[in-house]
This record gives C-alpha cells, structure tokens and sequence, in this order.
C-alpha cells in the first residue's frame, strides 16, 4: 500500500474551471512559487475537511473558515501555547477545504511553551464556569443582539431633514459601508469566542477518550458520550419546544385549527382572530425567540436557514407532534432516564478497575469531561445556529440592494462575490449613489457571477480525494484526532480507498449509533421534503438537526454526510436506539433514493445492496 | 414445600437448591439456576420419592433385598452378582401405573411447549449425594416407550458394580434411590462459548460470544473459525464482529446419541449466525451469571431451534474463567498528581498515526 497521498500540487485542474482561484484568497492556494512553502505543503498531511464541508465553497461562504482558521490557530499557538501543536493550516482545491495540523517545528521548544500552557490553561479550568456563564454568555448575546438590531436599507433618494437639523454630517452612503463592515466584524468577533474555550475543550476529550482507552481497550465512542453527556443540551431545546406547543394546542383546544392545511401566515392570521389561538400564540412568540434561531443543517452555508426564516417547517413538525399525542404516543426526550443511564454507566465502569491508580485517572478523565461538556454541546447553537441564521439573513439584505441596483439578477447572487468584493460593489454603489451617475456593477458582476457559477456547478461533480500530502507519525492537535477522528485507521482507510479498485457500492463512514439496519434508502437534502419519507426507510442526508426531529420516530436508521460521534444525529439516533453512522462523506451523492442499502452503526460501514 | 417429598415429579422452575433431597443435587441446582434468571433447558425431574415408589410397587424391592442377604460378605465379585441382580429386576420391572402415567403427563407437557409429537430429551441421572460419574446419562431419547426404559436404565445405573463398591466403602445402605432429569434436548441451530471478560487482554469490561452453526462440539473442539462478538459488558452495544468462515457443523445423528458432522450451507457461512438480540440477549446472560457467582465465568450455550426467542438460549454449562482471574491486578495508565497534569500527558504524547 502507498503510504503517502496524491502531492498537493499535482491535484488536476477541471477542464472549463481556469481561473477559479480568484474566487477564494490568495493564500488558500497551494504553488511552488516559493520553494520553501511548497517542500512544507508536500511535507504536511492535508484532509479534506468533509466534515463542515460536504459542498464545494461559495465565495462568500467561505467567511466562516477563514474565521476558525484564524480563531482555532490562534488559541493553540498564541493563546494557550499547546505545547506540542500549532494552529490548523488550511488550502482549497478546486472549491473543497483541506486542511493539516502544523506540529511545533523545533522539539525544543515544546518544554519552554508547557509552563505557559499550564499557567494559561489552569487559569481557564479553574475559572471554568464563572468565565463560560458569566462572562462567554455576556459577550455572545452582545454580539447576537447587536447583529440582531443591524438592518440593510435602500439608499434614499435624499437624506432626511433629521440629519440636517440634528447636524449629523454624514451620509447614508458611508453609513452603509459602515454597517456592512460592522456586519463581517460581528461575525468575526462571534467566531474568535466560538474558540474561546473549545480547543481546551477538545484537549480535555481527547485525554478523557484516551484514558479510558488505556483502561478499557476498545470501549465504544458511545460509551464514552453516554458516559459524559449532557443531559439537557440546548440543541435539543428547539424541538422540545415544539411539542411543548402542540401539548399546549392540544390541552387548550386550538390544535384542530392548527392541523388545517394552511400556509404558515394564513394560519398566524387565524390563529390571532381566534380567541383560544391567541394565547397559544403568544407562546409561540416566546419559543421563537431564540428557540426558532435554528438552522435546518450545519450553518456553515447560506442555505442553512433558520425555523424563522421558513415558518412551514416548525408549522409541520407541531402538525406531527398533535398527530403523536392524539396517537397516545410520549413524546420528548426522557432527561431524568439520560441522567440516570449516564450514571450507570459511569459507576459501573468505575467499579471494574482493580487499582486505586486507575480508579483516580478515571475519575479525572471524567471530571474533566464533564466539566467541558455543556460548552462543548451548547456553543453550537450560540453560533451556528442563533448568529449564522441572523447573519445570512443581514447578507441576503445586502444582496437585495445590490440586486435592485441592478448588479445581481437575483439578491441570491451575493454569495458568488468574496466579502472584500462585496465591499467594492457596496462602493461602486455608493459613489454612485452620491454623484448620481450610474455604477459600473451593473455591467461588470452579472458576468462574472454567471462563469463563477458555471465553475461551483462543476466543482459540485468532482470528488475531491480524502488527502493529499505526507501523513505523520504522531498527531498531537485535539481537534484534529477528536473532531475528524484522523487517527492511523482512518489514514489507512483512505489510503486503501484512493487506490483503484475500492468498492463503490461501498461507503465508509464513522459509528454514530450502534445496530445494523437494511431497507430502502430516503435521500433528502432539505428538512422541507421531510414529508416524503416513508416509515421504515433509511434516511440519508447531508446532515441532521432539531428540525428534523419528526424523522426519527419513522426510520429505521440514519446516514449522514457530515458529523462525528459527537453530532447531533449520533447524539439523537443513540436516544432513539436507531442505528447510525455519520460522516460518509458523500453518502448522499453516492445513494439514491429507493437503492437497497445495508448499514451498520458499529462499524461505519454502508454497503448498497441494489440499485433502484 | 412439604408436599414435595410425595411427589413423583417435580419441573425445574418448582425447585431451589436446597430441594435436592428430592430430586437430586443436579436436578435441584437447575432449579436454583432458574430462579437466579439462567435459561437452562426446559424439563422435569422424576423425583426420588418416585424411585422408591417404583420399587415398593412392583414388589421387587423386597426381592432385592432377598436376593442381597443371601449373597453374604461384600467383594469385588459379590458385588458384581449383585449388580447384575438388581438392575436386571429394575429394568425388567414394569413402570408402575400412576407413576407411568405422571411421568407421560408430563413429557406430553414438555412436547406441547415444543410442538412435537415426540420430543428428544436426555435422561440424566442425579443423586442427593454426589457420586461423580458413576451413573448413567442417555441423550436424545424420544417416545413414551423409550423414555420410561431409559429412566429405568437410570434408575438401574445406580446398582452398577462401581457405584454398589463406592457405597459399601463409605458405609452407606445398599438400596439407592436417585433422582432422574428429563431436559429437552437442546436442538441447537447455533451454539457456542461466553466469555465475561475479553480473553484476549483480560478487559473486563466486554463480553466475548464465539458461536458457530450447530452443536457447541464445533465451536468447543476448534472444528470451524466461529463468528466472534465483542460486547460492551456495561450498555450491551456490539464493539466487534468478526465473521468466522464456519463450514461445518455437528449434530446428533437421527434416533442416535452420537455426533455427525455437516456442510454449512454456502450462503449461511458468510452471515453471522447470532442475530442482534440473540448477542444482546447473551450478554445479558452472561453478565448475570458473572455477577450471580461474583467472578468471571466461561459459560456454553445453544439457541434452540424449536423455540422462539428469548425461551430458544439455554445455558448448558458454567465454569469460572481460569487465565486472567489468576493475574494479579496492575494500574494500566501512569498515575498523575491532578486532571492538569494527566491533560499535559496526553498532549504531549499525541496519538500515534504508524
């Protein structure tokens, strides 16, 4: 077997793509301009992150990365000095990320950087709960509050007596420049508190998965959540919401009106001239906010909306839930039971050592584990979920103004121009605007936008390869053996994988829950075809989120694109005792709808079985 | 309890341990095995009480005896006549009616349970007193008529010329009444060994399953590469299957008690022969018998084919784990002064990719 990747520079260009750099920064490119950096980029190991990225980049979209490569770096080599690992490189190939933990260059260096580490990274533990709840949280919300308060307006036709008589002495033109570099800097501000306490978070996982490796060979990923998860994470909160609701309409008897086919606003509008719906609605309020702000996927694309965004979608899962209750079924998740079970499991475990040694590493594993958890479950929803979907929605604005100017066909078009070209348009706009000639957008972006698309449409149909590159002896990066799970029997995986003749009825991905399952597969993209799938099917999707809880009372198991052990389909599927398995990859590519497949949650494995 | 010194039959989920007495040590163990939540093989015991009605009622007991006196002083020789006296009158005697008819009653039980007209059982002998291997057990006896003359063969087993020498060494009375076990017999479609721990490092948090088509003989004796499962001991999900190539398989030969060997078909060898519950449901046995005995244990079993699951796992046989319960107990991680300085450990040492 090879035991070294396809080189990062040899990775072929796709006929019809030339140019395509200019889409994404400069520096996200691998060259051998400068022969330094190109003997590093061959020397590292770089992954395709499939994780986060199952598509190939938007231009603007890209802004998250670039907002977690600086973040998640900086914390490890700056910040908290890790003393073994740098930040976390990142290049783009033909619209995919890929990205290569950098290790510290000179082994001297490591014992100078661990009293700092200790000095700073003590700091935090023992601070842990006062700086996440009463500091982290103040923050957050400051941000989410401000995006939240941001609105993206016409420029007007002439500015209002106000600013003259109030002597404001600025003009809504470079307010407008003003609030959209507001705008990236709220997103990434959010971003670099998004890492505040997460790379520690993850060194803690990887300590507490390794420990209990040492002490018990093989113990199952679930085990190690079950044993240190939360029992009431707030991602989970969004659904428990909605049957909170449908209890409500059912207990207080508006749920007949709400089970009518109607559109969402047509229902508000009934339900507000009704004297019972009326009530129920003012509950619905207090869900939406914040408890709505939840994306239908990741977060990580544009099209990652929230339930605020599309009303439809909580409307229908609430239709599900007064279906269930009236069914006699128990709806929401158990929590006393969780807590119980994770005790159990804790406990037992515990009484299998034999040392006091061991007895005490155990007990510090798990104190540490526990101890990080309910920032590591709940970041997620502050960020992805509440901020993201604030956040396209600000950006869709701004795509609105350019599109009536007449540079974009539609305001989805935004997405194709880079953050820092989005700024030259707003300009473009502006000194228009002001002198009142006609910009030069108009003719200039339709163009560009029009190849640029043709370019992601064929990035689309191109697989890019698991790695590129030198694989290490050692990894020492948290996020990197704890999020991406790459540890030697991934490498080998893919390294046997990229090698002609791999199965293609066959797709490897992570055990998410345990169980095997066979039946007809359901591919879905978005959370609004939901209603197509059929019980007994085998959902197959990009991912998972709250929003899609109703699906997993009807499948008999789950496959995902995206996610680790530790997402949210893993974490539902285990509750629900569905078997599953996440990060294929391209499962959804791969398998279409009505295909037999076979999947099992203990070993990652997905075989099609049958073409439909 | 007090009714169960007259009775002729007793079913093992009626007994505890402490009714051996009645029905014997073996008997009265299953029983005790039942009531603590371990699958064994369904079936009955025809009690002592039954033996000694059985010789008062055919009158052979004072022709035994008779018979005995006259014989005079006890030698290896004396002892072999009156062997063969006593167990040609137990098996020429015939069955005593309402005995007979207890004991069919029964059986007829033990068949409906299975659906079968004539329902295979083993006919096993257990004594009060422990007399290892010294009588008789007969495996896969099926039919009214057989079951009463293997009974009688068990019963009669007690009078071989080892078993009458024991006796007489140990000053114990020559009449001997034993209790008799009728366990169906267990029509494995699949058998094989329960580790509670993992036998490969001693990991005592997993449960290993190695199980193969058929009857355990295959798994036991090495004859195939089993299926193998790896269980998480504490939430019962599966952490390893390895499928075994299985080719062959045992059985006993058709109104025989010996063992035959078959082809596996094809397609049955590349599948796991355990379905997901069946490991689930193993595992939980498996753990409780670890924990009913307080040590790891090596425990064979058989799924039968004639019942439906969870009735069709039955344990056959327990014994303490010997390899790793011996090892004295060391600290697997190095010990570290507080949680900092085990997360530096870890950072520092990285996980190894090669």
């Amino acid at each position: 077997m090879a035991n070294k990747f396809m080189d990062p520079h040899d990775v072929p260009q796709i006929p019809g793509t030339e140019g395509w750099e200019e889409m994404y920064p400069y520096q996200y490119q691998f060259t051998k301009e400068d022969p330094e950096r190109a003997a590093y980029e061959s020397s590292q190991i770089w992954y395709y992150d499939g994780l986060h990225y199952p598509e190939p980049h938007y231009p603007f979209d890209l802004i998250w990365d670039e907002a977690w490569y600086l973040a998640l770096s900086q914390y490890n080599t700056r910040h908290w000095l890790i003393p073994p690992a740098m930040g976390i490189d990142h290049r783009i190939v033909n619209g995919y990320v890929f990205i290569s933990p950098v290790g510290v260059a000179n082994p001297d260096d490591i014992p100078k950087r661990v009293p700092h580490f200790m000095e700073r990274a003590g700091y935090y533990f023992q601070n842990w709960d006062d700086l996440y709840e009463n500091n982290w949280k103040k923050k957050m919300n400051k941000v989410i509050e401000d995006l939240q308060a941001m609105n993206f307006t016409e420029l007007p036709e002439m500015e209002d007596i106000s600013v003259i008589k109030n002597g404001v002495g600025k003009g809504s033109g470079y307010e407008l420049l003003k609030k959209y570099d507001k705008l990236i800097d709220l997103g990434l501000e959010c971003w670099q508190y998004h890492f505040e306490f997460l790379n520690l978070a993850y060194a803690v996982q990887v300590t507490f998965f390794q420990t209990m490796e040492q002490l018990f060979p093989g113990i199952p990923m679930a085990t190690l959540t079950k044993m240190s998860a939360g029992f009431d994470p707030i991602l989970f909160k969004p659904d428990a919401e909605l049957i909170r609701l449908a209890k409500l309409a059912v207990e207080i008897g508006c749920d007949e009106l709400i089970m009518k086919p109607m559109k969402a606003d047509e229902l508000m509008k009934a339900l507000a001239e009704d004297s019972i719906g009326k009530e129920w609605l003012k509950e619905l309020e207090r869900a939406r906010y914040p408890w709505f702000h939840i994306s239908v996927g990741t977060g990580w694309y544009h099209t990652h909306i929230s339930w605020n965004d599309n009303l439809e979608i909580p409307f229908d899962n609430i239709r599900t839930n007064i279906k269930a209750i009236k069914a006699g079924k128990v709806l929401g998740r158990p929590t006393d039971q969780i807590l119980k079970e994770r005790d159990r499991i804790a406990t037992e475990y515990r009484n299998l050592l034999k040392t006091d040694t061991d007895k005490e590493a155990f007990d510090q594993g798990l104190g540490l584990a526990r101890l990080v958890l309910p920032y590591a479950e709940d970041h997620n929803f502050y960020v992805e979920h509440w901020f993201h979907t604030l956040f396209w929605a600000k950006v869709r604005q701004v795509g609105q103004i350019l599109s009536n100017a007449g540079f974009f066909a539609s305001a989805d078009d935004v997405w194709f121009l880079k953050r820092d070209e989005i700024k030259q348009a707003l300009w473009d706009l502006c000194t228009a605007w002001a002198t009142g000639v006609k910009p030069r957008g108009p003719s200039y972006w339709p163009k560009k936008i029009d190849w640029r698309k043709g370019v992601y449409e064929k990035f689309t149909k191109w697989t890019p390869p698991s790695a590129l590159g030198t694989p290490p002896d050692v990894v020492t990066e948290p996020f990197t053996i704890c999020l991406w799970g790459v540890t030697s029997n991934v490498l080998q995986t893919w390294l046997k994988g990229d090698e002609a003749g791999g199965d293609p009825n066959v797709i490897q991905g992570s055990p998410g829950s345990s169980g095997i399952a066979k039946g007809k597969a359901r591919v879905l993209k978005t959370v609004d075809q939901l209603a197509d799938l059929q019980e007994g099917e085998i959902l197959v999707a990009t991912t998972t989120s709250p929003s899609w809880a109703p699906a997993f009372v009807k499948i008999a198991g789950a496959v995902t694109d995206v996610g680790g052990p530790m997402c949210h389909a893993a974490i539902v599927c285990r509750e629900y005792g569905l078997p599953t398995v996440v990060g294929t990859g391209k499962g959804t590519q791969l398998i279409k709808t009505g295909d037999l497949i076979e999947m099992d949650g203990d070993t990652g494995k997905v075989t099609i079985l049958q073409r439909a | 309890m007090g009714d169960k010194e007259t009775k002729y039959i007793l079913w093992y989920n009626e007994m505890e341990g402490a009714d051996f007495p009645y029905a014997g040590k073996k008997n009265s163990n299953l029983g005790e095995m039942i009531k603590a939540g371990i699958p064994v093989s369904h079936g009955f015991a025809v009690t002592i009480y039954a033996n000694d009605q059985f010789l008062i009622l055919s009158g052979i007991k004072e022709e035994i005896e008779k018979q005995i006196v006259s014989l005079g002083q006890v030698t290896y020789e004396t002892a072999k006549q009156a062997s063969a006296i006593a167990m040609e009158l137990i098996e020429k005697a015939p069955m005593p009616e309402v005995i007979e008819r207890e004991v069919l009653d029964n059986y007829k039980k033990l068949c409906d349970q299975t659906c079968m007209s004539a329902c295979p059982v083993a006919v096993r002998s257990s004594g009060a007193v422990s007399m290892p291997g010294q009588m008789e057990t007969y495996l896969n006896i099926f039919g009214e008529k057989d079951l009463i003359d293997y009974i009688k063969k068990c019963w009669a087993s007690a009078y071989n010329t080892e078993a009458i020498m024991y006796r007489m060494n140990k000053g114990m009375p020559f009449l001997f009444n034993i209790g008799v076990g009728i366990p169906k017999m267990v029509n494995s479609r699949v058998s094989g060994i329960i580790f509670t721990i993992n036998p490969v490092n001693g990991d005592p948090s997993k449960i290993s399953i190695d199980a193969s088509y058929g009857l355990g003989e295959a798994v036991v004796s090495g004859l195939v590469t089993p299926d193998t499962y790896l269980i998480d001991k504490v939430t019962f999900d599966l952490v390893k299957m390895t499928i075994g190539s299985k080719e062959t398989m045992c059985a006993y030969r058709e109104q025989g008690s010996d063992i035959v060997q078959k082809d596996v078909p094809l397609e049955m060898r590349g599948q796991s022969c355990l379905s997901s519950q069946e490991i689930k449901e193993l595992s939980r046995i498996g753990k409780l018998i670890e924990q009913y005995y307080g040590k790891a244990y090596d425990i064979e079993f058989g799924i039968d084919a004639d019942y439906p699951f969870p009735e069709n796992i039955i344990i056959l046989q327990v014994r303490p784990e010997s390899v790793w319960s011996k090892k004295e107990a060391t600290a697997k991680v190095e010990p570290k002064k507080d949680p900092m300085e085990r997360l530096l450990g870890q950072l520092l040492t990285g996980v190894k990719i090669k």
